[in-house]
């Protein structure tokens, strides 16, 4: 099996390869007085239809079309040959029109979309196994209420078993209403986790373990629980933006990619029938 | 304080295989030989002869046409014909047995899943089965299902069939070496069988020295030579010599064949508690007495490091063990001794070659370039089926844990690489759609490190689901040996799921095509049926899964492949 260094070192030189033969052919063309401008948008248009078509691949799991991992390749080396195509064709020149204007904005964003999906998908995998246990996406609401009931039923036994509020009353005042509580409602620190930073989760801890001196033996165990339980909910917090990030970039970029497609298929359209008008 | 509840500690025969079996039934059972021709003090005091047959045993009867096993079953039991007659059949269509052969979609058919495929989960037609099965299902009055073909004389006159009858055994072979049943076998008329599970089997066979002679007498003369000359070390030898090697070998069994029930409290052990449970085969530091053969079962090899002990593979069927040892004391004057411990991993069963034998007629049969160079005598490392370079690639960590899961059943384990996974579902959607939009496993599981083994049926090589099974739904498909349920002949007992070590077979309820549920007319349950991977086994591209995973973090792999286990999706 090749490995993935040696299959991305591969890919790399055959994207290059192509890039120079691109460039060649342009260059011929352009010595002849040829309008590359035409070779140069049809060819990104059709690349552009065969990079689009790795999401019909995706609709169609049970034909015998390939890996999805060799579309993947695929779509991404290729991709990465579009860049040369697009500066060809813009000739490294901005647009002026509003369509031109548009219609390479929305090459941009497609295209660093791309790349940082890329990236996102290659750094987060990594980042999200190593922290917690794997976690399904669509069970973190779940799991997020089951965490919160715990704390809840851990407040009541503080009161119940030992006839005392210490816990409850500090809680209920300072830290449950304003802090625990709500950082147990719903996802929190998004951006934190992005980043990597533990400050929040670190600062609700550090409240907690400062009110240790007015607990006796039990009511410390219970903090303990408490702040286990807040450690789980943080890591589900960072599963939730983390996979919150590695499923809506495609929300970016595959309805951006359709877009891309209906504008570079009307600018043809419209070029062609000005190129035939002119001549 | 805490008051402990003390009762006294379960028995194997606390549970017999049947409440029904009584003193009657054993004194006639007794009446019959080889039962009568035993001798009851020849059996120890805490497995009297009466004991086993009154615990392991329990009479069935069987009306004209009903099927006792089914060819390509697992069983656990053997049969012994107490009254009437039975007619084994060999190679009879598995289509009249009720199992559909898993064909693939044609083209068109496949693409049609995109708007056939129903809308409501786990959708069953009503329609009757129009196929070309001459099974039906009857229940007794126990509420035990039993499978019968409906035309027996039709059947009788089309297919080249053995009758046997009162007093035979059969079953015993594939009940004792957990292999396929190699018929089917038929009730021609009313039959009253003794099914003696295995545990009684296995006692009755190490205790009666005739039936031990008996039954090793018939697997020497039906599977032994084929299996020796399967394994390439015998193949040199002529049929004399392979004749004579085959009546030396000792046949032996270790460990529990239930492993898959108590191996889940055994996990909660520490490691070396978990050690001390598996029955030593071959002892470190020991002369090598024999050449191991695994027939069936999974063996740990492990190797004394610092105060415990550390796996360096684990071997199953068809692998051999001490053959180097042995072949280095046949050339040297320097002896050595095993380098490494043998230990069962649930039940094994293996064959043991004398060293005598291995030295006077398997060793001198091979050419010169076969022989493998002395060990040194320095080192700890005698290399093992010469793919210890894989296995070095394999993390010793990971190897434990999937040895003490018991991964490594697994042909087609699912296995995740967390580095490269990024959750996009892809894999489970793709297996919805080639499953009529029920997902067949779920993207969750045991993990180690950045692996995870989702919960996906992993077609063991040891398929202890398919034991049990009152019609024979669970089975091997033909040709590629995956594990497969025929829907229309499960009938939702539920035996395989419960069965299953790995939790990964679903039991679910159907539903007709308005999502109502379909219930059962006399209870007005609802009627369940077992559910899960089949390896994408009528698609045209194979597991739609693997094939779905854009990252290259999941891939299917056979654990007895150790070189795709080390290439895995690393």
């Amino acid at each position: 099996m090749t490995s993935f260094a040696s299959r991305r070192w591969r890919n790399l030189v055959i994207c290059g390869a192509l890039s120079i033969l691109i460039v060649g052919i342009h260059f011929a063309y352009s010595v002849t007085l040829y309008r590359t401008v035409f070779f140069s948008g049809w060819l990104l248009f059709f690349v552009l239809l065969a990079l689009a078509s790795y999401n019909v691949r995706k609709k169609l799991p049970f034909l015998p079309l390939g890996t999805s991992s060799s579309w993947l390749q695929f779509h991404i080396y290729i991709g990465y040959l579009t860049l040369v195509l697009f500066a060809i064709h813009i000739g490294l020149h901005v647009p002026n029109g509003w369509i031109e204007g548009t219609l390479a904005l929305l090459y941009v964003v497609v295209a660093g979309s791309g790349i940082t999906g890329i990236g996102l998908t290659r750094w987060y995998s990594r980042r999200l196994a190593m922290r917690g246990r794997e976690v399904i996406f669509e069970r973190i609401p779940a799991m997020r209420k089951h965490l919160r009931e715990d704390v809840e039923d851990l407040l009541v036994r503080s009161a119940a078993e030992m006839g005392s509020t210490t816990i409850a009353d500090f809680s209920s005042r300072r830290v449950l209403t304003n802090q625990v509580i709500p950082f147990l409602e719903g996802p929190k620190n998004f951006f934190w986790h992005l980043i990597g930073s533990h400050r929040p989760r670190d600062e609700l801890l550090t409240k907690l373990q400062s009110q240790d001196r007015y607990f006796n033996e039990s009511e410390r165990k219970i903090a303990q629980e408490i702040g286990t339980l807040i450690l789980a909910k943080d890591d589900l917090d960072y599963h939730n933006a983390h996979q919150l990030v590695l499923k809506y970039w495609l929300f970016i970029h595959i309805p951006l990619s359709y877009s891309l497609l209906i504008l570079s298929l009307i600018h043809g359209a419209l070029a062609s029938a000005y190129r035939e008008s002119s001549s | 304080m805490t008051l402990n509840v003390r009762i006294q500690r379960p028995a194997r025969l606390d549970m017999p295989f049947s409440h029904e079996t009584s003193e009657e039934d054993v004194d006639r059972v007794l009446t019959f030989p080889p039962f009568s021709h035993m001798d009851p003090a020849k059996f120890p005091s805490h497995a009297p002869l009466r004991e086993i047959l009154l615990n392991d045993t329990r009479i069935l009867r069987y009306r004209a046409g009903d099927i006792v096993v089914r060819e390509g079953d697992y069983g656990n039991s053997a049969y012994f014909i107490m009254s009437g007659s039975v007619q084994v059949f060999l190679n009879l269509p598995k289509s009249i047995l009720g199992r559909k052969e898993p064909r693939r979609k044609g083209l068109f058919n496949a693409i049609a899943q995109l708007w056939r495929n129903p809308t409501q989960p786990e959708e069953r037609t009503l329609s009757p089965d129009t196929g070309v099965s001459r099974v039906k299902t009857r229940y007794d009055k126990a509420g035990n299902a039993h499978v019968f073909l409906q035309d027996l004389p039709v059947i009788l006159g089309e297919y080249e069939t053995n009758r046997i009858e009162v007093g035979d055994l059969f079953g015993e072979i594939s009940a004792l070496g957990r292999v396929a049943r190699t018929a089917t076998i038929v009730a021609d008329q009313e039959t009253e069988l003794l099914e003696i599970r295995w545990q009684g089997l296995r006692r009755l066979r190490l205790f009666d020295q005739r039936l031990k002679e008996d039954i090793d007498a018939r697997y020497r003369e039906r599977n032994l030579k084929v299996h020796l000359l399967q394994t390439p070390l015998f193949q040199h030898l002529t049929l004399e010599q392979l004749e004579e090697v085959a009546n030396q070998v000792e046949f032996q069994s270790y460990g529990d064949f239930d492993w898959y029930g108590p191996y889940k409290a055994i996990m909660s052990r520490s490691a070396a508690e978990r050690l001390d449970h598996e029955p030593i085969i071959a002892e470190e530091g020991h002369y090598p007495n024999g050449l191991i053969l695994i027939r069936s079962g999974f063996v740990r090899l492990s190797q004394q490091f610092g105060h415990g002990h550390r796996t360096l593979t684990y071997l199953g069927r068809g692998k051999i063990y001490g053959l180097e040892e042995i072949e280095h004391n046949w050339q040297s004057e320097a002896r050595i001794s095993l380098k490494h411990t043998l230990r069962a991993i649930g039940y094994v069963d293996i064959l043991l070659v004398p060293t005598h034998v291995i030295e006077s007629l398997v060793l001198p049969s091979l050419p010169s370039a076969q022989l493998r160079p002395l060990v040194p005598s320095n080192t700890r490392h005698v290399p093992v089926q010469r793919d210890r370079e894989h296995e070095r690639r394999i993390d010793p960590d990971f190897l434990e844990f999937l040895v003490d899961e018991r991964f490594i059943n697994g042909t087609s384990t699912m296995m995740i690489n967390l580095d490269r996974c990024t959750g996009c579902d892809d894999c489970v959607r793709a297996c919805a759609t080639a499953h009529e939009n029920n997902p067949r496993f779920t993207r969750h599981g045991k993990r180690d490190g950045k692996y995870l083994i989702a919960n996906a049926c992993m077609h063991c090589v040891d398929p202890v689901c398919l034991i049990g099974c009152p019609t024979g739904a669970i089975h091997r498909e033909g040709f590629h040996g995956h594990v497969v349920i025929d829907d229309t002949t499960c009938v939702g007992c539920s035996t395989c799921a419960n069965s299953c070590p790995y939790d990964n077979i679903q039991m679910v309820d159907i539903r007709d095509e308005n999502g109502h549920l379909i219930l059962d007319e006399r209870t007005h349950a609802p009627i369940l049926k077992a559910t899960k991977c089949d390896l994408c086994v009528d698609q045209l591209g194979g597991p739609a899964c693997q094939r779905a995973c854009p990252h290259d973090a999941l891939q299917r792999i056979d654990m007895s492949d150790l070189f795709s286990l080390s290439n895995g999706p690393n």
